[in-house]
């Protein structure tokens, strides 16, 4: 059982699955009883955001903050407001969910000080299917630059392997275990990984030493179906 | 290696270097911006150039000149960056040197919007630039399919002379999917010595190589552009490349559809068959050359009573399906450009009023 609360941050390098997960663990943890605001800071890349599951997660009763209506397509860094007072009021899980990279972690210096005196939760998203973040050199590397845009620590890993449709269970343990090796020499906690919600019954959970997060795709292309989303 | 996980803009740079391409101008603009990111990292790994220009125009000019001495050379941008290309790709087409351009189309005209889009399509296949010039140009439908083709775009562009692009919207530089990469190609173009200015040196050639495109002599400039429209000719021969998608039914309607849009009529194809109602698709993959004989023939079949050309775009490639048919089957269009990608249900309630 995932069992992340408070305030946390999202990072990691573009296109590691930090939209997917934050969403996903919206709706975990809503499931579980918690109140959960999730709150889109991707400036960077006007693709496959948050906003786009805004109306399943708004119908299983998870708010989500967005720039107003009227600069929702804008190709610009619009912070809104209601960003700091989030995190000045927050729920029992609040999520950030950051843009890639440094670049998108960046935003995240301008919350400073909102941050201060705060109990924050940073994790880092990591996919070592990806370019860049397949060595445990590269996510140490990522790892580096982002706090240093962020200005902020990141206290845990969150192992998110997968090849979207053709993600196969060797890939999850195969995952599992590069997400480990770079846990133990960061010296970071591993909070959990995902796994594909279609892949589950196939899994042996026993092989973590973590929590396994069930994934329901919701960000896909215009020709497929997200996964429903049910209460 | 396995498969990787890669968004369109990176795995098209990761194409080019496979493909043994290690000169790299460009401009950032969005949707296509990655593809500079990437090799920004990529190509001082393997020795490679990327070289950020101060401006699209002066992209087209560093292709041209680094084509010219024999150096395999690529740029990517998205339509307004190409716009500015198009003086020198008309130069280069002239000149009959191998430049491998990517466009990743955005909504226009003007700056339009980021969203995807296949308004480029005129500006691909029928100029964007100046004179009697045509591109090969090929248009991915899967990540994987934009590896495959950017690979075979560098010894097209060689065995041609002649620039080769690759169209995709912003959908195919942004989303993700598994891709694998093939073996390295080989570094050098083989028949460069054909072209490439060698400084007199006619120890590699018995004349030395010009590179120009003035022509004030009525004839000469004649010949040169039949030289260059056999060069198209043959293209329109050995070139065309397509996919027929359930054509072996007794379809009704006969869509026609290329790039990322062509992945949601597979979609309507897929659930109108589930209803009992067979649709077929033939999807270009060269939009120049055009498969204008296999549309014609699929147009023909007995059970298909319209054809409807879906595009991202206020209605281009259907007068190329319209030329390909020739009359002989109603010819429709539906589409959009604002960069909303319409949906498998507004498709099949498009289908249906057609057919009925």
């Amino acid at each position: 059982m995932v069992q992340v609360k408070g305030i946390v941050v999202i990072v990691g390098n573009y296109g590691s699955g930090k939209t997917e997960v934050a969403i996903n663990l919206a709706v975990n943890r809503k499931r579980a009883g918690l109140d959960v605001r999730i709150a889109d800071l991707d400036l960077v890349n006007p693709y496959f955001r948050t906003r786009e599951a805004r109306k399943p997660l708004a119908e299983l009763g998870i708010d989500v903050v967005l720039p107003p209506e009227k600069y929702l397509q804008a190709d610009l860094p619009i912070l809104s407001p209601v960003i700091a007072g989030l995190i000045r009021r927050p729920s029992q899980l609040t999520l950030i969910d950051a843009g890639g990279d440094n670049v998108g972690a960046t935003v995240l210096a301008t919350l400073a000080d909102s941050f201060r005196k705060r109990r924050v939760h940073m994790l880092q998203v990591v996919n070592p299917y990806r370019p860049f973040t397949d060595t445990v050199t590269g996510c140490l590397k990522m790892q580096n630059e982002i706090e240093k845009a962020s200005k902020m620590t990141i206290n845990g890993i969150i192992g998110n392997a997968n090849l979207i449709d053709e993600t196969r269970v060797e890939d999850i343990y195969k995952g599992y275990d590069f997400v480990k090796a770079l846990s133990d020499e960061s010296r970071l906690p591993l909070e959990f990984i995902t796994a594909p919600v279609e892949l589950l019954p196939e899994i042996d959970v026993e092989r973590f030493s973590c929590p396994v997060l069930p994934v329901e795709r919701q960000l896909v292309p215009p020709w497929k179906k997200a996964v429903e989303l049910r209460e | 290696m396995g498969k990787i996980l890669m968004k369109g803009n990176e795995a098209i740079g990761e194409a080019a270097i496979r493909a043994g391409c290690l000169n790299y101008f460009a401009y950032p603009i969005t949707p296509q911006s990655e593809v500079a990111e990437y090799l920004s990292r990529r190509m001082p790994e393997v020795g490679g150039v990327f070289l950020q220009a101060e401006s699209e125009i002066a992209v087209g000019n560093m292709l041209f000149g680094a084509a010219g001495c024999g150096a395999r050379v690529f740029t990517t941008s998205s339509s307004p960056g190409i716009s500015l290309m198009s003086e020198a790709i008309s130069y280069i087409s002239s000149a009959q040197l191998p430049v491998v351009f990517v466009n990743i189309v955005r909504g226009g005209p003007g700056l339009g919007g980021i969203l995807p889009s296949q308004a480029d399509y005129f500006q691909a296949t029928k100029g964007g630039g100046h004179g009697d010039y045509r591109l090969l140009v090929m248009a991915p439908a899967s990540i994987q399919e934009a590896v495959e083709m950017v690979m075979t775009a560098f010894p097209l562009a060689e065995k041609y002379r002649n620039p080769v692009m690759i169209l995709g919207d912003g959908l195919i530089g942004q989303m993700m999917e598994p891709v694998e990469f093939p073996e390295h190609l080989r570094t050098e173009p083989s028949n460069k010595d054909d072209w490439a200015t060698n400084g007199m040196d006619t120890r590699k050639s018995s004349k030395p190589n010009l590179v120009k495109t003035l022509f004030l002599n009525a004839e000469k400039l004649e010949e040169h552009n039949v030289i260059l429209k056999a060069k198209y000719d043959r293209m329109k021969r050995e070139e065309v490349r397509y996919e027929p998608y359930n054509t072996d039914t007794d379809y009704q309607a006969l869509i026609v559809s290329f790039g990322t849009m062509s992945r949601v009529c597979r979609t309507v194809i897929d659930d109108l068959k589930a209803e009992g109602f067979e649709t077929a698709m033939i999807r270009p993959q060269t939009l120049f050359p055009f498969p204008e004989e296999p549309i014609k023939q699929a147009a023909l079949k007995e059970s298909c009573k319209v054809i409807i050309s879906i595009e991202l775009n206020m209605g281009q490639m259907v007068e190329d399906v319209e030329r390909s048919v020739q009359g002989g089957r109603p010819v429709h269009w539906y589409g959009k450009a604002g960069g909303d990608v319409p949906t498998p249900e507004e498709i099949i309630d498009v289908i249906k009023s057609f057919v009925s």
